[in-house]
């Protein structure tokens, strides 16, 4: 890995009896994105809060650069924040509110100038500098926020769930375009939200958090595809997911047994036999099956729902008594023939799962 | 015809709309009109009795009265920057501190408005005399030599009005503090400012509609008091509701007490005029 711009070591928070942090490790390279993945009171936002200084940890360091800043005043860290509702200054011109930092730090007034007029140019935004905040939109005043936590190249950018307000497609193209400023400056951020989709696309890597904890490290192709518990299973991504003993069929090939006696074959386990595991099989990985097809796992199922969302159809197949199995299909192919109440056949490889311990079941 | 009939009940729904808070505010409105701007009415007819304006002439250029009403205006402006100076430090008080604390402080800040003013007035004569307790506390502490002059002067005055009119400047005040986001405040600290700077360029800005709130009532109420300046100034104090009050009362000049009364008038309403502008070119933000 490359070297660590920021260090986070066995961070400690605990309010009254409740630890809201039980000893959280995290290491961001320099340029890298790392998102803080997390249900609300997961933890996520008192960790960022102590990254930027309005809170402090009972125990732990917190190094900025090889720098202990732990116990540093916020104003001391040159940490750039866009907080959650953007924070922005009402009495303050856009131009004004991102001097602001600036203007702290005691720069000459034709340099504020020059440098504030260059981020504003990078965020699209230099028309509308004479304007006041609430005379913008919200996408235009998160890309206030976004100039002003970067116009004095912090060494950390912190963004807070900086995404909540804004309606879908705005979202979605302020994610692209805060990644591409953030790849063109170079910046160490730090991303904290509870949206998974999100994440998968903003993020270097993602650190899935739940409890205080941070249950798993990894890129989204790991975390996505790799999830270690139930938890990350469950919580990133669409799922199926079912819990299993461990066992072996008459071929002596690995099975797991689900509480309703169905026997599904799974790829080779880390796990001893007869451990109960979460097996875990994305929605696109079964195959709606026609006659003469073979998987390593075939059920009948019925139609219970179907569900469609423009691309590709969902359908929600119930497989035995207590199990339902997800399926998601492309819509090209056979789409919009299945109703509820028809039965069918799917089928899916133990390649196409994945299996986690239950450890971490919400 | 097909339309009107449609138009019809809609306007009778419209009227309906308005009628309940009409009704409802019929009578303080009707209260209002004949206690107050009728007498109003009435004063103004008066000080233009007999188709001149020498009331006005007289109240505008003869010295003693436009020194007064200069003096006034000037008391005026000491009361507000003094109450603004004190009260601004205890609306911050009240605004950040725990609902226990904020209590105890409402408690006291508003103990004066439950005794009579006239007896605040006579309780400051006690306090602030030669032989008051204030300067015998200090005589006796060894603190001054000679009694200082409290009573009987500006210093009076000032300190019995300022005690007054502090609420006047503190709720407005307060009120806009309560509403300040305390984000904005940790969003200036985090990008670096230091605690006198986020004091000067974030929170004082945006609790300045609070402040001019403040100062237009404190100064609009502090131009027209009577009793306090009366009192407490022994009568070298001179405030223009004071001369109205002689006009009226010794030399039976209802004419010119009333022009005297309209001039204020137009000077509290000149001022209220210009901290209203003011004021709305500095809410553009909010």
């Amino acid at each position: 890995m490359r070297e660590a711009d920021l260090a986070v070591s066995g961070i400690v928070r605990r309010f009254g009896n409740v630890a809201a942090l039980g000893g959280i490790d995290l290491a961001v390279a320099r340029g890298e994105l790392v998102t803080i993945l997390g249900p609300s009171g997961s933890g996520k936002t008192t960790l960022l809060k102590i990254i930027a200084g309005f809170e402090l940890p009972d125990e732990g360091i917190v190094r900025l650069k090889g720098e202990d800043i732990t116990f540093a005043a916020p104003a001391k860290r040159g940490i750039g924040m866009v907080f959650q509702n953007y924070a922005l200054f009402p009495h303050l011109s856009v131009e004004r509110n991102v001097a602001f930092p600036l203007e702290m730090r005691g720069v000459r007034r034709a340099e504020i100038r020059e440098r504030v007029a260059a981020v504003l140019r990078l965020v699209d935004l230099a028309d509308l500098s004479a304007r006041l905040p609430r005379e913008l939109s919200g996408g235009q005043q998160q890309r206030v926020a976004l100039a002003r936590s970067v116009v004095f190249d912090p060494g950390l950018l912190l963004l807070d769930e900086p995404f909540g307000a804004l309606d879908r497609k705005l979202r979605e193209q302020m994610q692209l375009e805060v990644k591409r400023l953030q790849r063109r400056l170079g910046l160490t951020t730090l991303f904290v939200t509870h949206d998974q989709e999100e994440a998968l696309v903003l993020s270097d890597r993602i650190a899935v958090m739940s409890e205080g904890r941070i249950e798993q490290v990894g890129t989204p192709e790991e975390i996505y595809a790799h999830p270690v518990n139930w938890f990350v299973a469950d919580f990133v991504g669409e799922s199926n997911l079912f819990r299993g003993h461990l066992g072996a069929d008459e071929a002596g090939r690995p099975v797991a047994v689900t509480e309703s006696g169905t026997r599904i074959r799974v790829p080779q386990p880390s796990f001893p036999v007869g451990s109960e595991v979460g097996v875990l099989v994305r929605p696109e990985r079964p195959r709606l099956m026609g006659d003469g097809q073979q998987a390593d796992n075939v059920l009948r199922g019925r139609v219970v729902e179907v569900i469609y969302v423009g691309e590709s159809v969902k359908y929600r197949l119930r497989i035995d008594a207590r199990h339902d199995l997800l399926v998601r299909w492309p819509f090209r192919e056979r789409a919009g023939t299945l109703a509820a109440g028809d039965d069918v056949t799917v089928g899916w490889n133990v390649t196409d799962m994945h299996l986690v311990a239950v450890s971490g079941q919400a | 015809m097909a339309s009107a009939r449609i138009a019809a009940p809609r306007r009778r729904r419209r009227r309906s709309e308005h009628a309940g808070p009409l009704a409802f505010a019929s009578l303080p409105l009707a209260f209002l009109f004949l206690l107050f701007l009728v007498p109003v009415a009435r004063l103004m007819l008066l000080s233009v009795e007999g188709g001149t304006f020498a009331n006005y002439e007289r109240a505008l250029t003869d010295g003693l009265y436009v020194r007064v009403l200069l003096g006034t205006l000037q008391i005026g402006l000491y009361v507000s920057v003094i109450c603004l100076v004190l009260g601004y430090p205890v609306a911050h008080f009240l605004a950040s501190a725990s609902r226990r604390w904020a209590t105890i402080g409402f408690v006291f800040l508003l103990l004066p408005f439950w005794t009579s003013l006239l007896v605040r007035t006579y309780a400051w004569m006690v306090l602030l005399g030669r032989n008051g307790v204030v300067n015998r506390f200090l005589l006796e502490s060894g603190a001054i030599r000679e009694p200082l002059p409290l009573l009987y002067n500006m210093t009076g005055v000032l300190i019995g009005m300022v005690h007054v009119l502090l609420p006047f400047m503190v709720f407005p005040i307060y009120s806009i503090m309560r509403r300040v986001d305390r984000g904005l405040l940790l969003a200036a600290e985090g990008l670096g400012a230091t605690p006198w700077k986020i004091f000067a360029r974030i929170y004082v800005p945006l609790t300045l509609p609070g402040v001019l709130a403040g100062m237009t009532l404190v100064f609009i109420l502090s131009i027209g008091f009577y009793i306090t300046p009366a009192l407490l100034g022994g009568g070298r104090v001179l405030m223009i509701a004071v001369l109205i009050e002689k006009q009226v009362r010794e030399f039976l000049d209802w004419g010119f007490a009333s022009a005297l009364s309209m001039v204020l008038l137009g000077a509290a309403l000149l001022v209220y005029a210009a901290f209203r502008r003011l004021l709305r070119s500095d809410l553009q933000w909010s």
